[in-house]
């Protein structure tokens, strides 16, 4: 239908957007890859060296490596399901008819919107701090011993903070996606004698199935590198109680200078975000056809 | 009889959704109220929740420190310069898939997004070896590129998603009419692609302005937003939690006010449409 005009005017708007992207993809991207084959550390300049895969098996063979790993996983599948639960009966309630929904909701979704260094700084000091915070305060009052959380529990209380921050994005999503749901459908259902347990199984869930694997995959981009909470909380410890890769891979390029090795756990990070990446935008493509 | 019970069934929902509503939102309630305490109060063993004595002197103290003014300042230029450089930039790009696709417009889209899927961690070392080099490194500058670029996916797809809801046949008439190509975008589409645009823009600066990575990573002390301002209040004493609520409520406001009002562009935005 376009023009041939238009079609090359399409052409001209289009690619400063693709042009940059395309630098900002391949340029950064590209450096990583050479740097992760180089020894470089910015403390010795003028020493750098091709020296293949050294640095990947210095990162696969760091005592550090295993550890964030796994707290990784722990991260991202610990705040999931706390976002996602959460989030389906926050939703489910915020559905129910009430008075003063709008405040209600506007409470709820508050947390999203604080800054991730001002929530864990708020969250460490005046809730969590085992003296002067209000959950030493709560305890006492209750005769029990106040918790330092970040010494014993350092990665739970993490999670418990990216928890709060993201409960509110999983409801708001969910919450959209159930006013969508057939209302006559649920009231049929309830005629027959459904129960709200099996109309919730039934009906609910599966309708709010799409919702949840966006909120899932969409999460997991972001929670994979979560960073100011744990800078400012923890610091990766004790020891690397609370390190992820993001942070490892911080530590070592920006605290040991040790480019190479950072790279080499850049690329790491990149293969691992890209298999979760995959699942994402097969998701998203599958809603563009429609 | 069943009004009754129905009734019932309202207050209750509305007392449990209140006390989770507030549950959630305390810590930033606490925040708030002890913002306006004095600092031996906001360490007070027993802590107060309404009865003390209300002082202004914590955010005057903060703002006395003319470096809080300077590293808002920051943040409004940094989120606000990213964001309106991303929709410079966005606008023509996302205007020419919405209205004439081609055969690759789909692929073109999914790999913009697919920029989006790279771990900051990934690219933080030439990043920052670049900005070093460059001189960018610290600068305000340096975060609104890095920052557009970032966000230039997400600013596309939102208005994508909204300029594909406009209808074709409009452009069509207009072009029929004679309409050059220049006019067809300041009177016909324009009007029309304004509520789109400022939904996109909203979102996009509340995502610049607690954007966490670059920020902490690519400035120190010239440059630093609010975000890396705050990060230095790091202490473990309990020595200035007033102070730290004074300057985080101010952080956080001004978003959070801004927030509420893009509720629903929000879940469009984070979810490329997915969702709506």
């Amino acid at each position: 239908m376009a023009t041939q005009a238009s079609r090359m005017a399409g052409r001209l708007m289009l690619s400063p957007a693709v042009l940059l992207l395309l630098l900002w993809m391949i340029v950064p991207l590209g450096m990583t890859i050479y740097f992760s084959f180089l020894r470089f550390n910015l403390l010795m300049p003028g020493t750098e060296e091709f020296t293949g895969f050294e640095n990947y098996h210095y990162f696969f063979t760091d005592p550090a490596f295993w550890p964030a790993l796994v707290n990784t996983l722990t991260l991202v599948l610990g705040v999931l399901v706390i976002t996602v639960v959460g989030g389906i009966a926050l939703a489910v309630l915020l559905d129910q008819p009430m008075w003063g929904q709008g405040i209600v909701r506007i409470l709820v979704i508050a947390p999203f919107f604080v800054m991730p260094s001002v929530s864990a700084l708020v969250w460490k000091n005046m809730l969590m701090n085992p003296v002067n915070g209000l959950f030493a305060a709560l305890a006492r009052t209750l005769g029990l011993q106040p918790i330092d959380f970040f010494a014993t529990a350092p990665l739970a209380s993490i999670t418990a903070i990216v928890a709060w921050q993201w409960l509110p994005f999983a409801t708001l999503i969910l919450f959209t996606a159930l006013q969508s749901l057939d209302r006559e459908q649920m009231e049929a259902a309830e005629m027959d004698g459904a129960g709200p347990v099996w109309r919730f199984v039934h009906l609910t869930l599966p309708h709010l199935m799409r919702a949840m694997t966006v909120v899932v995959l969409i999460q997991t981009i972001f929670l994979l590198s979560v960073f100011a909470e744990i800078l400012v909380t923890t610091n990766g410890g004790p020891g690397t109680a609370s390190t992820t890769l993001t942070f490892l891979v911080y530590m070592q390029s920006m605290l040991q200078f040790d480019v190479g090795l950072g790279s080499a756990g850049g690329i790491v990070a990149v293969l691992l975000a890209n298999i979760v990446a995959i699942f994402l935008m097969r998701m998203i493509g599958k809603n563009l056809e429609a | 009889m069943a009004r009754e019970v129905s009734k019932g069934r309202k207050a209750a929902v509305t007392l449990l959704a209140w006390g989770v509503a507030l549950l959630i939102f305390f810590p930033i309630l606490w925040t708030f109220l002890t913002s306006f305490k004095t600092e031996g109060e906001a360490i007070n063993s027993h802590p107060s929740f309404l009865f003390f004595d209300w002082t202004l002197e914590n955010y005057e103290t903060v703002n006395q420190r003319s470096d809080y003014l300077a590293h808002f300042w920051n943040s409004v230029v940094i989120s606000l310069g990213s964001t309106v450089l991303g929709l410079i930039i966005a606008v023509p790009a996302a205007w020419s898939m919405a209205f004439v696709p081609g055969k690759r417009t789909k692929d073109l889209l999914m790999w913009m997004l697919s920029t989006k899927m790279l771990p900051a961690v990934g690219v933080l070392v030439p990043l920052y070896l670049l900005a070093r080099d460059t001189g960018l490194l610290d600068t305000k500058t340096g975060l609104v590129i890095v920052l557009t670029l970032v966000n230039l996916p997400i600013i596309v797809w939102m208005l994508y998603t909204y300029f594909k809801e406009i209808p074709g046949e409009i452009l069509e008439a207009a072009r029929m009419d004679g309409a050059t190509l220049s006019s067809e975008i300041l009177y016909v589409l324009t009007p029309m692609a304004v509520p789109g645009i400022a939904s996109t823009l909203l979102l996009n600066v509340i995502l610049a302005w607690n954007e966490s990575f670059w920020t902490l990573n690519l400035t120190a002390a010239n440059a630093a937003p609010l975000t890396a301002f705050i990060a230095s209040y790091s202490s473990p004493e309990g020595l200035f939690y007033a102070k730290l609520s004074a300057a985080s409520t101010m952080a956080i406001a001004p978003i959070m006010i801004l927030g509420w009002f893009s509720q629903k562009q929000l879940v469009r935005g984070l979810t490329f449409g997915a969702v709506k």
